[in-house]
């Protein structure tokens, strides 16, 4: 259970919610952990170029969001 | 659309976040009011509602004129209530009421042809009766003509949301967070992450939930069916919540923390659960104004099943003129209220166990409401009780401004802490078992997304689907 409820940590660090990047599953810090540090890592550039590619290869098909004046 | 299209970066979020972070304090309502303006009129004649649509604006200005009058105990406030429903009746209603009234008869002559719903009024009408509810009880500041019309027009949030409350966003439009480069960091990069979202999983199984019609339906093979319905019910969470991290990200770029919307809900292991971490400002916005204002759960059991039902009734309605979407709150609703029954009958029969049973004289402790780790077979099928452990890392939603006032929920639904559950003793919990916890979520899971059925189609239809999922 530590194991996914550090998984979903790190899925809402990634996802922008969330300042902090989590420590390992097993509670030890990790490089980062705790820090709300301005600097960016290098690794969120690449994050934000997959993320990119992503919405380009992908944004021909997009369509109404449900919850806009249903 | 909106979010997903570049007018709305490169005309409106990022001109405004960074005149917002130049300009000084007091112009910053200003900006947010501008650029809110221009958004509902540009978005109003480019998508929805047209010239007509624009004039809407209207509707804003006169509120916030009307909303300065507003006192503590004034019958202002009132009449502010009434007349943001009635604009929601008119818009939102008016064919589906009259159509009702007339239904006999086949031909509704009341019908308005060229009906249409201003820009984001089934969201901007919660705040609209927040502040007048809140400013009647005397629990917000009036704030500036500037800073409410900044509050009611922020275009990040006015078309879906989350809803705001005026006194958690006054401090944050006066007193933005400094930290600029933390903030669009973060602010990007939700961005990003709801925009991938909605192109790459949410519109991705548009190609499923296509199918959710009569004619298809009809034709499918019946193992089809819940693989549709399911990925109805996660098309919705990524489209939503996409919306929610556009939403949240861009209100960051500003410097302003507007509330969350999601939490796992799919993962939760209760309806109630499920409830507090879907569309949780929506959620919200219901126990404070509608559940508690009809007695919450201080009355009578019989009297809380009513308020539960009614309240996720008008949850229903609100999300669509229609049948469909009534049904689905009742749905919700039943749920909701089978889980409260559960959890007190549980209760109940374990403290009636444990005085005939010495060796198990601590269940009483154990089997908290939370109930977990209970091994009876209907407590496994519904643990209407799990709760997370008390070391769980806490939500945003508990680290929410709000959280110390809404700590309980509508299975229980949520109200101020003093007023719920623990009539007794302090509990312990157990941890629940690993396949307590697994039926547990599955049947929540499948539970939600048999509700989606009234969700995606209109009744009849829906009602062909289930007749077809469950007897072919």
């Amino acid at each position: 259970m530590k194991t996914l409820q550090w998984f979903m940590t790190v899925c809402e660090y990634l996802g922008g919610s969330r300042d902090e990047l989590p420590g390992a599953p097993g509670g030890q810090a990790g490089k980062h952990a705790g820090t709300t540090s301005q600097s960016m890592p290098w690794w969120l550039g690449l994050w934000w170029g997959l993320l990119l590619g992503a919405i380009l290869l992908f944004c021909g098909q997009t369509s109404k969001f449900i919850y806009i004046d249903f | 659309m909106i979010f997903n299209t570049l007018a709305y970066f490169a005309l409106f979020l990022l001109p405004a976040a960074i005149l917002f972070r130049r300009v000084r304090p007091t112009v910053q309502p200003w900006i947010c009011l501008a650029f809110g303006a221009g958004f509902f009129i540009f978005f109003s004649l480019t998508q929805v509602g047209g010239k007509a649509g624009a004039i809407c604006l209207l509707i804003f200005i006169w509120e916030s004129i009307f909303s300065r009058f507003y006192k503590q105990g004034s019958i202002l406030c009132i009449i502010g209530i009434i007349q943001t429903l009635l604009f929601l009746i008119v818009f939102k209603y008016w064919n589906f009421l009259t159509g009702l009234l007339f239904k006999s008869t086949g031909h509704n002559p009341l019908a308005w042809s060229g009906a249409f719903l201003p820009l984001g009024i089934s969201f901007f009408t919660f705040e609209f009766i927040h502040y007048a509810v809140d400013r009647y009880r005397g629990k917000t500041p009036a704030g500036r003509f500037s800073e409410y019309l900044a509050f009611i027009l922020f275009f990040p949030t006015m078309v879906a949301g989350p809803i705001k409350r005026y006194q958690d966003f006054l401090p944050k439009l006066v007193n933005p967070s400094r930290e600029w480069r933390l903030d669009w960091r973060q602010g990007i990069t939700r961005i990003l992450s709801g925009l991938a979202k909605k192109f790459v999983v949410a519109d991705l199984l548009t190609a499923f939930t296509n199918h959710l019609n009569r004619a298809d339906i009809a034709q499918a093979q019946r193992w089809v069916l819940p693989i549709w319905l399911f990925a109805y019910g996660m098309k919705i969470y990524f489209d939503f919540s996409a919306y929610s991290d556009i939403a949240i990200g861009s209100a960051r770029l500003f410097g302003i923390k507007v509330p969350e919307n999601f939490d796992w809900p799919y993962l939760r292991t209760n309806i109630a659960e499920f409830w507090k971490h879907w569309h949780m400002s929506l959620y919200r916005w219901l126990v404070d104004y509608v559940f508690i204002p009809l007695g919450g759960s201080r009355v009578n059991p019989s009297r809380v099943y009513l308020n539960i039902l009614i309240t996720m009734f008008l949850s229903g309605l609100w999300h669509g003129a229609g049948l469909n979407f009534i049904v689905w709150g009742l749905w919700h609703g039943t749920l909701l209220v089978i889980h409260r029954l559960w959890t007190a009958w549980r209760e109940g029969s374990l403290m009636q166990f444990s005085k005939t049973s010495p060796t198990l004289g601590l269940w009483p402790l154990v089997a908290t409401v939370s109930g977990d780790g209970v091994q009876t077979i209907p407590a496994i099928l519904y643990s209407g009780t799990i709760r997370q452990s008390p070391s769980a890392p806490v939500t945003p939603a508990e680290n929410s401004p709000r959280s110390t006032h809404e700590s309980v929920t509508v299975g229980e639904i949520s109200e101020p802490a003093e007023e719920t559950v623990g009539a007794s003793a302090p509990r312990k919990n157990r941890p629940p078992s690993l396949g307590g916890k697994l039926v547990s979520w599955a049947l929540t899971f499948i539970m939600v997304n048999l509700g989606w059925a009234f969700f995606c189609m209109d009744l009849p239809t829906s009602l062909f689907f289930l007749r077809r999922l469950f007897f072919g």
